[in-house]
């Protein structure tokens, strides 16, 4: 598909629009089908390959999503324009909002603020690693990933480093592939 | 810490993980850790701003690497966190011709599934380091 350069802006202005309102992951995606969908730039096939692709691809998922998309409308130039757009505002935010708590949190308000805050986001993070491994849980799968979250924990306490961890988590899944199991893309993420 | 010494262990962290909060165990590592170029304090300080901020949740490296390198850690922490996101073109290519192996995709829901766990063993660092803020607030 070939897009001309007003059609690169409303790319540019959809990704900013829908990733920016939301706090990212699938809420944004389905925005972004809702949105693209609309214009007959997405069908909802294209929808669910590269919800499955960003799940695959390391790094943060909606980034992912939104070059896949910018990629197949605009070859590069809609994967760059759709990066920037998605990532450029949240992380200009966040600098700022790092520069400002860096002034400020020597007031005791500000750190009971930031302490309630952390609980808060302790918690997301526990969804957001729960929602990660829910779909890995359910019949025939759960003894292996039993298994491999249990090497995990003991690699952990052997203060393993991370990338090694995943190392190790990458062999044992090769160790127990089984022919049986469901296609990536076909898993409820 | 120079800029480029940030970026690439940022990258490390964010090419090795499956989500956006995912790459936060190896940050530590290396961060707090390895280089003591942040506190934990300063790390968990990261993941409030960058869950209280609308877009993408792995946002929150940016704050890292302001902590870490000030606003040019802030721009190398938002390099390493797009540069991985690129890598979805050759995967829409390679897709088909390899993931229907059954060895491949095990191995990557091996990953998947490690790069949870690690994570909740973040969250019982990060439960432990609210609480003891707390305790310093009101305590």
């Amino acid at each position: 598909m070939r897009f001309d350069k007003a059609e690169l802006r409303t790319l540019g202005w959809l990704v900013f629009y829908d990733v920016n309102r939301t706090l990212g992951g699938l809420a944004s995606m389905e925005l972004l089908r809702r949105s693209f969908g609309a214009r007959g730039w997405m069908t909802d096939e294209g929808h669910a390959l590269f919800v499955a692709l960003s799940r695959l691809t390391p790094g943060t998922n909606i980034l992912a999503y939104c070059v896949a998309l910018g990629w197949q409308l605009a070859h590069w130039r809609g994967a760059l324009i759709s990066l920037a757009a998605a990532s450029i505002p949240a992380s200009i935010l966040i600098a700022l909002l790092s520069a400002t708590l860096a002034q400020i949190d020597r007031y005791p308000l500000v750190r009971a603020i930031i302490a309630i805050a952390l609980i808060v986001a302790t918690l997301l993070v526990l969804v957001t690693a729960w929602n990660l491994l829910r779909p890995y849980i359910k019949g025939t799968n759960a003894a292996r990933t039993g298994i491999i979250a249990a090497i995990v924990v003991v690699l952990v306490l052997m203060k393993v480093t991370p990338v090694r961890i995943l190392l190790a988590a990458a062999v044992c899944g090769v160790v127990m592939a089984s022919p049986a199991a469901p296609p990536v893309a076909e898993v409820d993420r | 810490m120079s800029v480029i010494a940030l970026y690439l262990l940022l990258l490390k962290a964010t090419v090795t993980s499956f989500a956006g909060m995912g790459s936060l165990p190896q940050i530590r590592q290396d961060f707090v850790v390895t280089h003591g170029v942040i506190t934990d304090e300063q790390l968990s300080q990261a993941v409030v701003i960058g869950r209280s901020a609308p877009g993408p949740v792995g946002a929150y490296v940016v704050a890292i690497g302001y902590f870490a390198g000030g606003w040019p850690g802030a721009i190398a922490a938002w390099l390493a966190m797009i540069t991985p996101a690129l890598l979805v073109i050759p995967l829409l290519t390679l897709l088909r011709q390899f993931l229907h192996l059954p060895r491949v995709r095990a191995a990557v829901d091996a990953v998947v599934i490690a790069s949870a766990v690690l994570l909740l063993t973040s969250v019982v660092r990060m439960a432990m380091d609210s609480v003891e803020m707390l305790r310093r607030v009101f305590g």
